[in-house]
């Protein structure tokens, strides 16, 4: 199947002239992934097909403004597009069905289906992330007695920092909640599905409660300086932590600078159960592409094994299709894959996804409730969470989208 | 040499000296972290002096994909803005400086408001207009939108340079024979020059350091921030640091070139002292 | 030029609107249209005219937190920088040798821009970052402290000044050196001559002559102050919420241009009442006369 693609590329390559294309991507921005993915990925796929790619680099609110102006204006220079559901969904009526691409792997149909809305299949899976926890082996002398790291429970987790605080004096446990930090997934698809059972539809109910109490005595132990961090790598180097959650992306420079002095273990789990998130990335053509086909070709190429499995090397994100799962390098990915595949694999796992199609107002309000209850420690209000939990209920009301898992289907 | 003269040429000395320090500190620190080693930012606690210096982060992000092409390009558009905001925003200072007309207040005001707003905010609008006038991911485009945000505050300085200028001695030039625009060349503006060499600096870095309108109207042609600014700050630590370093160095360099005409008049003043 | 034309146009030659006119066209052609069009996001929602979203706007749970922290950042930062920015530059001018390689040295903040200084300050004030290391070299502290945290809110407060004061003072710094070039030495003379020394000499004659330039810094950095965010973010996050960056949050990340558009308005309301302030009361000698 993929020496078919390979020879039908090569023989268009062969008749078509050398083409020039622009993919923006609001993923692989840090300077060593993007040379890793222009230098492994984009120049063999030149070579081969002749099809010269330009990766553009662009942080959200650009890759947002971008494809709105080219839209609107009905005319623009991005061939090809990659970015995460969250960044993609929104711009469903902006974009071309790309039901008519094969891609060069199988691609499960749970994927799949991600990308398929408004009526067409709006993105191809490229790959996927989760959130989890990242420890510095020095914290494993703290553990508490009878816990196990493969398995904790948040309160395991309570009684590990404090462990440590009342041994060290210092605040070791670091949860990112910087403005740019990804704080907002902790809070609604790991936080309230682990203790409520739900992303949204138990915002207010007891169990909330609760949680929030939790929060706040656990946040005695955090590092004073979270709401500066927007990722953990630098903080986990710094040793300013030694118990980190964050997005695997964002924990992988730790672990590959020194891959001896962590493990990564999954989130932990609440009363209702082990709550986590998993994160899909994935490739679109706008409306507006000067190069369609020249896009198609990379797409497919993006999605064959070899490819997908020099992704997990260079990003830190795992393979889409079924061929690579499996294939991981042995070493620092080594470390994260065991992590991410316990958590998986966890028997009382909640798999979440990221809300999709709403105002990214939800943020906010996920946040602000945090703000007010942990970072101000102002007492737990259940009438501010009903009128937080209304409101989150309208976004969802306004866009006319089903709750996300594990709430809808 | 009296005493008293001493004492006030020492303190004034002191003063300067702590000033400087206090200017040149963080500089130093934001160029020493630049070739420290990567492992060594994260110790702690942090020494000022590296055990040893390493080109690897900067030798890296020189040679990562257009940064070095980026730079090249934030030059032209810098220039090409220098050069469009003092012709045309020099004429207009001194108009506002000599003439007192109908409307005057009003267009001081309202050429201000316009940088009133964030122009992040005004990104898609522009981006749309460019595309449909061809200007889109072109320097001279990049260049235009700086000279439109740069322009009020060249008036502003302009303005009040102009307004130091005594009116007398062009008017003693015309006296003299002079056309009105002979006189503005070769009285008002020589004299007018610390403050032309001010909007120029003023104008340069506004146009280096921009990077909300310089991203969005850019796609391949990128300026040096634009083409950074995302990698850098998704980057760890140690390229961080480079980039900021790599940032700055071109704007010192060129407020380097930039200082004599500044202090055109001081020659003469400060000869005898 | 007839009476009639003078009368209306208050000047006798039609020349100051020539030189004018590129000025107006550039400003014109690029902003007027982009412009009016996210101004009026902040007034029109779909079902036409509404005041939902400053209604949206004010009833956030940080707005007032972040009005605050706009205002004490300017009325703190702004006539700080305005001192140290004329004791340079009076400095400077004293005429000692070296002046001109001094001057370089205070105006080169200039050419950094806001996210590097973020980047250099955060490097400084962070947990593990040099002011600690320092202190703790020293001897001074037995454990770094935190000074960017919630709980130390007045230290962050006190980092982003001395952050932005260290960053945005050579701009009012270059004006008003530029400034006090064009006063005449003439006049500085005189007034040695008439016994005004020193202090007097600078309060009396100086300074006044100075108001023109001292107006055009005075608005530009009060200006770039309501809006630049950058080096808040860096060190703060949003401990210290200020309105330029909510705007920016509302618009790229809550996807909510309205209201963004409403706090944008906000900003530029601020920043027209503080220019029109100082328009009307730094008033250079001439304006005066004229009235």
């Amino acid at each position: 199947m993929k020496r078919l693609i390979l020879l039908g590329v090569l023989a268009f390559g062969l008749l078509a002239s050398a083409q020039d294309i622009t993919w923006m991507s609001t993923q692989f921005t840090p300077i060593a992934e993007g040379e890793f993915v222009r230098n492994q990925i984009l120049a063999p796929f030149a070579e081969e097909t002749g099809i010269s790619v330009e990766l553009l680099n662009v942080e959200y609110a650009e890759f947002a403004a971008r494809i709105e102006a080219e839209y609107q204006a009905g005319a623009g220079e991005i061939a090809v597009l990659c970015g995460l559901h969250g960044d993609l969904a929104p711009f469903a009526y902006a974009l071309a069905d790309v039901s008519g691409i094969t891609p060069g792997g199988t691609i499960g149909s749970a994927l799949m289906s991600k990308g398929y809305m408004a009526g067409k299949q709006v993105y191809i899976p490229l790959m996927q992330a989760t959130y989890l926890m990242v420890v510095n082996v020095k914290a494993m002398a703290y553990l508490p007695v009878g816990a196990c790291p493969w398995a904790l429970t948040y309160d395991d987790l309570l009684a590990w920092a404090r462990n440590i605080y009342e041994a060290t004096g210092e605040q070791k446990l670091g949860i990112p909640a910087g403005p740019r930090s990804l704080l907002h997934r902790f809070i609604h698809g790991y936080l309230y599905p682990s203790f409520t059972g739900y992303q949204v539809l138990a915002f207010d109910s007891a169990a909330a409660v609760d949680m929030w109490n939790y929060m706040q005595e656990l946040w005695q132990y955090v590092n004073p300086a979270a709401p500066t961090w927007d990722a953990m790598d630098t903080p986990l180097l710094a040793e300013e932590v030694w118990i980190a959650w964050d997005h695997t992306a964002r924990v992988k420079e730790a672990i590959v600078q020194r891959p001896n002095d962590f493990i990564a273990i999954p989130s932990p789990a609440g009363p209702a159960g082990r709550g986590f998130i998993s994160v899909l990335a994935g490739l679109a053509i706008p409306e507006t592409s000067p190069d369609p086909d020249a896009a198609a070709q990379l797409i497919q190429y993006l999605t064959t094994p070899e490819v997908q499995v020099k992704i997990l090397e260079g990003v830190g994100f795992f393979p889409v299709v079924a061929e690579a799962a499996g294939a991981v390098p042995a070493g620092a990915l080594q470390v994260l894959a065991t992590g991410v595949s316990a958590q998986a694999a966890s028997p009382d796992a909640i798999v979440c996804f990221i809300p999709g199609g709403i105002s990214d107002e939800y943020k906010k309000i996920y946040r602000d409730t945090f703000h007010k209850f942990v970072i101000q420690g102002e007492p737990v209000d259940a009438a501010y969470l009903r009128e937080q939990a209304t409101r989150l209920r309208e976004l969802y009301l306004e866009a006319g989208v089903a709750y996300p898992a594990p709430d809808g289907s | 040499m009296s005493y008293r003269y001493l004492l006030r040429q020492t303190l004034i000395y002191l003063a300067i000296l702590t000033l400087a320090l206090w200017v040149l500190i963080p500089i130093f620190l934001i160029g020493i972290s630049a070739f420290t080693p990567r492992q060594e930012l994260y110790m702690w606690p942090k020494s000022v002096i590296p055990s040893h210096f390493s080109l690897d982060t900067m030798r890296f992000f020189l040679g990562a994909h257009g940064v070095v092409r980026s730079l090249l390009n934030s030059v032209q558009v810098a220039l090409l803005t220098l050069a469009f905001t003092l012709a045309v925003g020099a004429p207009a200072g001194y108009a506002v400086a000599r003439f007192f007309f109908r409307g005057r207040e009003a267009f001081r005001l309202g050429i201000l408001i316009t940088r009133m707003f964030p122009t992040a905010l005004l990104a898609v609008p522009l981006a749309v207009t460019f595309i449909r006038w061809g200007l889109y991911d072109t320097l001279l485009g990049v260049a235009l939108i700086h000279t439109a945000m740069a322009l009020p505050f060249a008036v502003i300085i302009t303005t009040g340079i102009f307004m130091g200028v005594p009116k007398d001695l062009e008017e003693a030039a015309m006296t003299l024979g002079c056309s009105r625009f002979g006189a503005f060349a070769r009285v008002a503006l020589p004299l007018a020059l610390p403050g032309l060499a001010a909007a120029a600096m003023f104008t340069f870095v506004i146009s280096w350091n921009e990077v909300f309108a310089a991203a969005i109207l850019t796609v391949r042609n990128r300026t040096l921030p634009a083409h950074i600014i995302t990698t850098i700050q998704a980057s760890p630590l140690d390229f961080r640091f480079a980039g900021g370093f790599f940032m700055i160095l071109p704007a010192l360099l060129f407020m380097f070139l930039i200082r004599r005409y500044l202090f055109h008049m001081w020659g003469g003043a400060t000869a005898e002292r | 030029m007839n009476e009639r034309v003078r009368k209306v146009l208050g000047t006798d030659t039609l020349l100051p609107y020539w030189l004018l006119l590129p000025t107006l066209a550039f400003i014109g052609v690029f902003f007027l249209m982009p412009l009016f069009k996210a101004i009026s996001l902040a007034f029109y929602g779909e079902d036409g005219f509404t005041l939902a979203y400053f209604q949206k706007m004010v009833s956030d749970v940080r707005f007032f937190d972040a009005l605050k922290f706009t205002f004490l950042f300017a009325v703190t930062i702004v006539p700080l920088q305005v001192v140290t920015a004329l004791a340079m530059a009076l400095l400077l001018n004293s005429g000692v040798r070296g002046s001109r390689f001094f001057l370089y040295i205070f105006a080169l903040p200039l050419g950094i821009s806001d996210l590097a200084a973020g980047l250099i300050w955060l490097s400084v004030f962070t947990h593990r970052g040099f002011l600690n290391s320092a202190l703790y070299a020293l001897g001074v502290i037995e454990r770094p402290i935190h000074y960017l945290s919630y709980q130390n809110i007045n230290f962050t407060f006190l980092s982003v000044v001395v952050a932005e004061h260290w960053r945005a003072t050579a701009i009012v710094m270059v004006i008003l050196v530029a400034g006090l070039q064009m006063i005449s030495k003439d006049y500085l003379e005189v007034a040695e001559v008439l016994g005004a020394r020193g202090w007097k000499k600078i309060w009396y004659v100086v300074l006044p002559l100075l108001k023109p330039s001292l107006q055009s810094a005075l608005i530009i950095r009060t200006i770039f102050a309501l809006q630049t965010f950058a080096v808040v973010l860096a060190l703060a996050g949003q401990i210290t919420p200020v309105l330029a960056g909510e705007a920016y949050f509302w618009q790229f990340l809550y996807r909510n241009p309205n209201v963004a558009s409403a706090y944008a308005v906000l900003l530029m309301v601020i920043a027209i009442g503080m220019t029109w302030i100082y328009l009307r009361y730094l008033k250079s000698r001439v304006e005066v006369i004229r009235g």
